[in-house]
Order: structure tokens, then sequence, then C-alpha cells
């Protein structure tokens, strides 16, 4: 027995040293270096738009390394099984010549026990002092996110103190109170004492929690009422991938825009009667050509698509083959059909809808104002410093979600529904470089799942003051007001400037 | 089975009887089986493969956080054109997260857990012959079958499986122009969870019946197991709970297929332009997914719990402490369940009023929680505790359970929402709280009961080495990323080397994804262990943990009617262990005794001032009470 009980020891250490020089092969490649990543985060920002993943790109030593990777986890993987299956052996060998356990395993997981909750602490208390410098706390950028930071503070001292006594308690019984056979538990089923005060203590302290946590709620999402005061109004615009930001013009109001205005030149839908009259005109354009391809469907498309088939079978270009039976079948099933019926009404009925605005007389005026000739469009959010701003949320396409966790803000981008934040900047940009370093900027996140780029979502935040946001905004563009001769403001207009402010920004939201 | 089994068995049977004479065949015993133990089989094998498929992927998505820059050529053999070059593709690692999600908390915690368990234990647990309605609960093990192969088949269509995450939250799940996942895959996506849905009503209709009605003499519903009380709660939840996904899955059917806007309104589509859809709200579908979604967190959670109270008891050789306490947060939690789903969706846009409503249910929520802990902790003071691999999972469990159930406390309140909300302090709470701690009760109860599944024991040294490599992957994985999630990175993200500010966690990426490979690793010793020890294990004998409850006085063979003779009585409750008044340390339902108390009311050993034999009458009185208002007490 001695013998066998040797002999896998020495295989299992043999083992130990193959798996240690493994790794340490992996790790002079030093795939968890962060420079290295410095290094490839820094390449020019890819614009989300243009994001396509080319898979075709990765060079060869990073594929040698990668080989390498796949080699450490597969020696990993048979290492273990290996060792795990000697362990079992040497307890059934031991086991079938003693006629009983050798090792007493309650013992050990007794004091494996009291291993983890030595090292388990040393862990967790090691991740608070070396991890816990990296988390955004008490370096808030924004008025409410000292609220924040304390709020957060108060929690995260009340739950370590619960955290460390139960778990402390949890090893340490299973520890002290490991089985016996000369010993007899105690029999002891209830008190209701006890169970009064362990109700009582986390009832009053989560009191507590919840009464701050209201104030800071509330002191968060009604920011209007908390500060009174002027507040700068910009429009949050997001889409399939990125981000756009609006701001009022001269006129300091936001001009009203609907999803239903979207067209190429008019990427936000501003409520402009020039863009929205050649839209209509585009789309009945669509509209003639969908229906002129319905017509030739099996004959000139269909014969255009063999012709396009032949000529890809010549060059051997299989690819496009594919790509182009595709269409072929889908003409051939009737899907292509279906589809271009389903794109024909689609714009019929953004026609009617569209029109259905422009002929009522009330909806006319109060949607197409010259607010949205001005407006500003940018691909970068500046806003000045110690000013209340609020982001008016529009979604074009689906539900994103706009983070800006230095400023503690965050707030779903829902179509259809507008969504707002206010807050308060209260760190410019150049003052965070200082604090974060050089590299830093402010970013905005989309952090609700939107598709293929979302990891690659996110619009520049700049804070700094206000005559250098003012004299920003100076160089950005203006799509609509370049063109005057080409939106005349109808006479109809005129009664719009009766319109009140609010009246109009309530439209602006819709 | 033999005759002489049959004739005995069939004698103890009464009027029932004669179902039970006709032969059996492969087909009726092994697949078409109305037994409820085979059926609890059928459960645990699919939910364990289940959970290997579901556990691989999220192995498969680590690999591209950790090394986004790297490629890996053993993925382009396995997935094919979504990893071209050995890369992941974007969309495809969506669709990993997506399936992955929806695997772990339907197929392997919701049934894999809940179904095995309760099929095993309520009717042996309670003194039933089988379920109230065998024949429903095979359908429903059948329909959980079906759903699981039409959920995997979408891995094989053309567009990839749903990649809108777990939640499908439209627009983005209900337009297949938005993302490829939204267009085949969503649809299986829906048809997979309707069939899951058919199969958890018809067995939670089940487990409620049986419950209620099948109990054997003397089994009043306060001398229940812990784990029957959970399973019969977690049965309420989903009953009350699943049709309302049911709902929201139509109407996101109807929305994708008919034309309609429940849910889609003033969409303009990249490549299709202004869709028609008008007058819907996406926030609607949450509301309706959260109403399933927060009760479905406790649906997941409360086996887990049942199974460790059980499993702490027997091996700590000491009643539950606290047993109508423990009971009583149960029933708190079950309700509150039902009415804190908007602490999901502070930051939707809903009314901030809603909010503070709902942060204010949410974290009472933690009281019960709390109670639970505590009651835990005091069952394991002083006890005797035998570290089978049993007990080493449930008291990871309740670790687990502290770890995760601390940062709700963060995630409740809506303030702290506003900047924790789908960041990886998100991922890490509810991998630990709900994921991790109901995956070691779910190891607990396989452990505990595989001597009744199975006749025979598993291997206890690699139960120990599968444990500990568990425990601590799970904390080397999860740990870490509550303060990546602090420091503002979001959840859901392919790749973060494209933002040079997340370029500090990648070294705790690698970490992450290492210890997620050692637990991956670890769990192929529990695979082993258990198919192994089903055909080669040592033969168990018929009460191998000394344990009290009624499943340990059946015999070893698996026979239809569960007891050969008449159906025991039950004397006690379940957790009588270590009386003083007793020799042995534990003292089985279904043994008559000498006459003893049903309680041990003798001097209790340490000094104890709070003792109150008063305020312990009192609290009897109320429970019984309360039974006995609910017509739930037997004599």
């Amino acid at each position: 027995m001695n013998t066998i009980f040797k002999k896998t020891l020495k295989f299992a250490l043999a083992l130990v040293v193959i798996f240690t020089a493994a790794t340490l092969l992996t790790d002079s490649v030093d795939i968890s270096d962060v420079s290295t990543v410095h290094l490839k985060a820094e390449k020019p920002w890819v614009g989300a738009d243009e994001y396509a993943y080319d898979p075709g790109q990765a060079d060869t030593p990073e594929k040698a390394l990668a080989s390498k990777i796949n080699w450490t986890i597969l020696i990993f993987v048979i290492l273990m099984i290996l060792v795990l299956a000697n362990a079992l052996d040497i307890s059934k060998y031991t086991a079938k010549i003693t006629g009983r356990e050798t090792v007493n395993q309650n013992n050990v997981n007794k004091w494996v026990f009291l291993l983890f909750l030595i090292l388990g602490f040393a862990g967790v208390i090691w991740e608070y002092i070396n991890h816990g410098k990296l988390i955004l706390l008490n370096d808030s950028s924004s008025e409410h996110g000292v609220a924040y930071d304390s709020m957060f503070s108060i929690t995260l001292i009340l739950t370590s103190i619960v955290f460390f006594i139960t778990q402390f308690l949890l090893f340490i019984f299973s520890f002290l109170y490991s089985y016996d056979k000369n010993r007899k538990a105690l029999y002891y089923a209830h008190n209701n004492r006890l169970e009064i005060i362990w109700t009582f203590i986390p009832a009053v302290v989560l009191t507590i929690l919840v009464l701050r946590g209201h104030q800071t709620w509330k002191s968060v999402v009604y920011a209007e009422e908390y500060h009174k005061g002027k507040i700068n109004t910009i429009e949050v615009f997001a889409y399939q991938f990125g981000w756009k930001a609006r701001y009022a013009g001269q006129d300091g109001m936001l001009g009203v825009a609907d999803y239903k205005f979207i067209s190429g030149t008019n990427e936000l839908g501003l409520a402009v009667k020039s863009e929205v009259d050649a839209l209509l005109i585009e789309l009945k354009e669509q509209i003639a050509d969908d229906q002129k391809t319905i017509k030739n469907l099996n004959t000139t498309v269909l014969d255009g698509l063999m012709a396009d088939y032949a000529a890809a079978d010549g060059v051997k270009d299989y690819k496009s083959m594919e790509s182009i039976q595709k269409e072929i079948d889908a003409v051939k099933n009737g899907d292509r059909l279906d589809e271009l019926e389903e794109s024909i009404e689609r714009k019929q009925k953004q026609i009617e809808r569209i029109l259905a605005i422009q002929n009522d007389k009330k909806l006319f005026v109060s949607t197409f104002t010259p607010a949205s000739m001005d407006d500003i469009i940018a691909q970068e959010i500046h806003i000045a410093k110690d000013s209340l701003v609020t982001f008016n949320f529009r979604s074009k396409d689906i539900i994103h979600s706009a983070w800006l966790p230095h400023f503690r803000a965050q707030m779903n981008v829902v179509p259809g529904m507008p969504t707002k934040f206010t807050f308060r900047p209260t760190k410019t940009t150049a003052e965070a470089k200082k604090e974060f370093g050089p590299e830093f900027e402010y970013y905005l996140y989309c952090n609700k799942i939107c598709g293929v780029s979302h990891f690659n979502m996110k619009i520049k935040v700049v804070v700094e003051s206000q005559a250098e946001v003012d004299a920003w905004l100076k160089t950005q563009q203006t799509p609509f007001t370049k063109k005057p001769e080409a939106a005349p403001i109808p006479a109809i207009m005129s009664d719009s400037t009766q319109m009140t402010n609010d009246t109009l920004k309530r439209v602006a939201l819709r | 089975m033999s005759t002489a089994t049959i004739d005995s068995h069939a004698v103890g049977h009464h009027g029932d009887a004669h179902g039970h004479h006709h032969k059996e065949t492969f087909i009726t015993k092994y697949i078409f089986s109305t037994d409820h133990k085979m059926i609890s089989k059928q459960y645990l094998i699919t939910g364990i493969i289940m959970g290997c498929l579901g556990m691989g992927m999220s192995l498969l998505f680590r690999l591209q956080l950790a090394w986004p820059d790297e490629t890996f050529p053993f993925l382009e053999s396995l997935l094919g054109k979504w990893a071209k070059g050995g890369k992941l593709d974007p969309n495809y690692y969506m669709a990993l997260v997506t399936i992955h999600g929806t695997i772990m908390v339907f197929y392997v915690l919701t049934a894999g857990l809940s179904g095995t368990f309760s099929n095993l234990l309520i009717p042996l647990q309670c003194g039933a012959r089988d379920m109230a309605s065998p024949f429903m609960n095979m359908l429903s093990y059948w329909f959980f079958f079906l759903s699981s192969v039409v959920l995997m088949s979408s891995f094989f269509v053309e567009t990839g499986p749903a990649s809108s995450g777990w939640t499908v939250y439209p627009p983005l799940s209900a337009l297949s122009k938005a993302m490829p996942g939204s267009g085949v895959g969503t649809t299986l996506w829906l048809m997979a969870i309707v069939l899951f849905i058919v199969s958890a009503l018809l067995g939670g209709i089940n487990y409620i019946t049986t419950v209620l009605n099948m109990r054997t003499k003397g089994m009043s519903m306060n001398r229940l197991p812990l784990t029957i009380w959970a399973f019969f709660l977690t049965a309420v939840l989903g009953l009350l709970s699943f049709p309302v996904l049911l709902g929201a899955g139509l109407l996101l059917i109807f929305d994708r297929s008919f034309g309609t806007s429940f849910y889609l309104s003033d969409i303009h589509l990249n490549g299709v332009g202004a869709l028609t859809n008008s007058g819907g709200s996406p926030v609607l579908y949450q509301h309706l997914f959260w109403f399933l979604g927060h009760p479905e967190v406790y649906i997941i959670l409360m086996p887990a719990l049942g199974i460790s109270s059980e499993v702490i008891s027997t091996n700590a050789r000491k009643p539950i402490f606290g047993y109508t306490a423990m009971i009583i947060s149960l029933l708190g939690i079950s309700f509150l369940s039902f009415i804190v789903w908007g602490h999901h969706m502070f930051i939707t846009g809903m009314n901030p009023f809603l909010g503070t409503m709902f942060m204010y249910v949410t974290l009472i929520i933690a009281v019960p929680s709390a109670v639970k802990t505590f009651n835990y902790l005091a069952t394991l003071w002083k006890g005797n505790i035998r570290f089978t691999p049993a007990m080493l999972f449930a008291i990871g469990l309740v670790s687990l359970f502290i770890s995760g159930g601390l940062t709700g406390i963060y995630l409740g309140n809506a303030a702290l929402d506003i900047q924790l909300h789908d960041s990886y302090f998100v991922v890490a709470h509810f991998h630990l709280v709900m994921g991790s701690a109901s995956i070691f009760g779910m190891f607990a109860g396989i452990y505990h009961w595989f001597p009744k599944m199975y006749g025979r024991m598993m291997n206890k040294t690699l139960g120990s080495l599968h444990f500990w490599l568990t425990f601590i992957s799970a904390y080397l994985v999860f740990f870490p990323m509550h303060f990546m999630g602090l420091a503002g990175v979001p959840r859901r993200y392919y790749q973060f080397s494209l933002i040079p500010e997340f370029g500090i966690w990648m070294d705790v990426n690698v970490l992450i994804t290492v210890a997620a490979w050692l637990g991956g690793v670890a769990q192929l010793l529990f695979i082993y262990n258990f198919f192994y020890s089903i055909f080669k294990g040592p033969v168990a004998s018929t009460n191998p943990w000394e344990s009290n409850t009624l499943e340990w006085s059946t015999g070893l063979k698996h026979i239809h009617g569960n007891w050969e003779g008449d159906i025991p009585t039950v004397y006690r409750g379940p957790h009588e262990y270590s009386r003083p008044d007793r020799e042995l340390d534990y003292f089985p339902q279904y043994e008559k005794g000498n006459g003893e108390p049903e309680h041990y009311h003798g001097p209790v050993t340490v000094a104890d001032t709070s003792y109150d034999g008063k305020k312990e009458k009192a609290s009897t009185v109320f429970f019984s009470s309360f039974a006995h208002l609910f017509a739930l007490k037997r004599a």
C-alpha cells in the first residue's frame, strides 16, 4: 500500500511541476500585462457606424500566443483530471486495504474551513485595498454624486460589518463543532427572544437605509424642483450604434423632432418643412420603384439575378454566388414579394401620417416652428461646469441606456417615451485629467444591450467653462440654417410666436 | 421488479392496487414513466446536461473577455462561421450570453432543481404513493424536454439563437432587422419558453395538490420538513407568476409576427425606415417580464434554501433553529416577491414615485432573508457537524447567500441603482445569490439524496474536492466583479479594449476566466462521480445519513407506490436530532417511540435565560390557529 501511495504522490508531483512550467511559459509572454492592452486601446477611435468585425486580421505572433494559451488550458484540464483520479485511487486502495478511512475527512474539511476563512478574509481585504482604489467613490464629478457617494459609503460600511461577522461565525462554527463521536449536539430548537432580536435589528438598519435612500433618490430624480434656476436642456439622441447631441440655437429652444421625419439628410428627424417635403417626394419615388420591381419581379429582376449568378460563377466567386442564390430563392418563393409589399405599406403609412400633421392647422403650427431651424447637432456633448444640465433622451430605434459613470447618472433611452436626467457637473475635463490621468475623458456609454456594436457605442462628454461651451457651439453644425430660402416660413406660422415656451417644450418631447 | 415485490406491495396498496399489475416495458419504465422517482431522475439528468451546456457557453465567452485580441482556433472548429479565424463573432457572443442566462435560470435552476427535488421528495417526505396526478407529472417532464430541444435547436438556424439578453427586451427582440438573433432564433426562444411554462404549470399544480391533500396520517403542515414547505411555496409562486410571462411572450409573438404594437412605438430602423407601429410601450414588456422575473428569483432560490435547511439540520445533528420562523420567513419572502418587480426598472423612465415604493418593499425582503441566515448560524452552533459533501455545499450556500444577499441591499436602493444598474456589480450580485447559491443547493440535494435515487453512494473524497474547487472558483469569479462594476464597467460588452478606461481591468478579466475554467474542470469531477456512482458506487444503507424524514423509511429498491406495506404514520416533527432523552442522536418521524413528548421540554443544558416556555406556547398557538384557518392541519 505504501508503495502505491508513494508512486502516486511522485506522479502527482511531476504533474504539478509540468503544469507550473507550462504556466510560466505562458506568463513569459505576458498575456495579462496591462501595458499591451493600453497599446491596443490607443488605436484610433473606430466610428460605431463603420465598425465591422474583420476576423482575417489576426497576425502570426498573436496566433502563436493563442495556441499556447490553448495548450495551457488543455494541459490544465488533463492534469486536474489525472491528479484527481489518482486521489480517488489512493482513497480506494487505502479503504480496500485497511477496511476503513485512513484520512479522517471530517477533520480535513474542518481545517480547510479554517484555512478558507483566513485566506478568504485576507483575499477580501486585499480586494478592498487594491481594487477598492479603482472604484468610483468620493471622486464624483457631479453635485448629486456627492450624496450618492455618501449613501454608498454608509451601505458599504454596514454591509461589510455584517459580511465579516456572519461569514466569520459560519466558518468558525464549522471549524469548532465538527463531528466527534463522543459528543452530542445541543438540542436547541428555538428561542423566540433571539428571533425577535434578529428580526428587529435588520429591520431598524434597513429602515435607516431606506429613508436615506429615499432622500437621495428624490434629490436626484426631482432635481429641477431642488435646484431652481436656469436649466440648459440638451437632447441626447441614441441610435444603433451611436449618440448625437442636439443643442438649441439662438432662440434657446429645441425644435420639434419626430421619427417620421428621419431621412438621410435629416438624421434626427427635425421638423423642417423643406426636409420633410423632400422626404415625401423620396418616399413616393421609393414606392413607385418598389411597385415597378414587383411588376418585373419574375421577369427582368429574376433574369438580372440569374445573369449576376452566371457572372459570379464565371469568376468562381463563391461568396457572391451564395448570396445571389439566396436572392433568387427569395424571389421564387415569394419572400421578396412579401417584403416589397410590406415596405410599400410602411411607406404609405408614413406619408399618410406626415400628411396628417401637415394638413392639421394646429398640429402644423406647433410642429414646424422656427425653433428647429437653428438647432445645432454635435458629435460631442459639451456642458458647462456648475450649470444645471438636463439631458432629454430620445431613441431612434430600440432601447439604449445612457450611462455617465463619473457623474453617477444613468437613464434608459426608450423609443416612443421621452426620458430625462438632470444633474450639475462640478469638475471640468481638465480638472478630471489632473485627478484621473492625462488620457482621461468623460464618456457616455450605452448600457442596455442593443445589438452587435453595443460595446462600442459611446460619445465624448466635455465639461468646461460656459464661455468655452459657447465658443465650441459656434463651431458646430446647424444643418438647416444655411439655406433659409429653402425653408420659407409660411404665413400660417406667424401665430406660432404666441405659443409659450412650455408648450413648445412639451411638443418637442413628443 | 420481482413478482414477490409486486404482490406484497399490492397487498398494502388497498384500493388502487390494480394499476400496478400490468407488465412494465422499457418504454413505460424509463421513458414515459409516470413514477415520480423516475421523472425526478429524468429531470435531474436533463438538468445536468443543460447545466453543462450552459456552463460551457459561459466558458467560451469568458475567453473572449479575457483575451479580446487573441484567437482560439478550436473555437472555429466548434462554432464554424460564428468564430471565423478563432475569434468569437460579436453577435454570437450576445447569443451565448443570452442562452447561457436562459438555460441557467429556467432549465437548470427552475426545472433541474425544483423539478428534480419536488418530484422526488414531495411524495416521499409527505408520505404519498405518488403525485396527485402522475400522468400530468409525466407530461410536465416531456414538455420540459421538448422545450429544451426547441431551445437548443436555435443554435442550428442560420441567423443564430436569440441574442437580446435572457430578458429578451423588445424592441430589440421584436425586430428581426435589429440584430440577427432576433429572427428565427427569438421565435424558437419564445416557443421554448411557452413550452417551458406549460411544463412548470403542470408540475406546479401537481406539487401543490400533493402537498395539500396527500400527506400521510400525522403529517400536519407543521410537521412537514422545510424542504416541502419550500417546494410548496415555490410551486405557488410559479403558478401565480408564470402565466404572466406567458402573456408577455404571447404579446411579443403578436408584435413579431402579426403586426401588433403592444411593445412598439415610434421606431425608425436602419435599413428599414419608419415602422408603422405606434402607441405601444417597451416598458410594458418589462413590467410583465419582471412580474415573473422577480418571483422567479425566489422560485430558484427557495428550493435551495429548503434543501439546505434539511441538509444542515441532519448533518449538524441539531433541530433546525426556529422552524416556525423559517416558515414565516418563507411565507414573507413569497408574498413580498410579488410586489418588488419594479426594482429591476428604476431607471427605465418609470415614474420616480413608483421607484420609491418598490425600494421600500424591496429592502423589507432583506429582513426575512436575514432571519433565515441567522437561523442557519444558530443551527450550526454547538452542533456535531458531519462534513458530507452535501453538508459542505449547504454551508457554501449559506456563505454565498450572505455575500450575494448583502449586495442586494445596494441594488434595491433606487438611488444607488442609478449608478449600479446593468453594471458588473449586478452580474456579481445575482450570480452569487441566485446562481451560485442555488447551484450549491442543487449539489447539496444531489449528494444528499443520491442514495435515495440510485441506491448507491457517491464518492466522498471527490465530492469534497468538487466542493472546494467550486467554492473557491465561485468566489474568485464573482467577487472581483463587484469592483469592476463599481468602477463603471458595463455588462454585456463584447470587448473592453476599445475603451482605454477599462484597460486596468484586463488582468482581472484574465483571473476571472481562469477561475471560471477551474470551476468548469471541477464540474468534470462531479460528472464523473455522478455517472460512475450510478453504476459502480458502493451500495447504500437504507438510512445512510441517519436522517429523520420519511423518505428513508422506504426500501432501497424503487417500487411503484414507494412503501411495500402501509404508509408509515408520522409522530413528530422532522428535526428531532440529538434529543437528550434519547440515546441515538436522531428520532425518525415514523418511529413511534416510547411515549416521548413531541418536543423535548426538559432542562436545557446551557445557561439560557431567554428560554421561555410561555412564549413558545404562544407561538405554537399562533401557528396552529393559522394552520387551522386554512384547514391545513391534520389530526
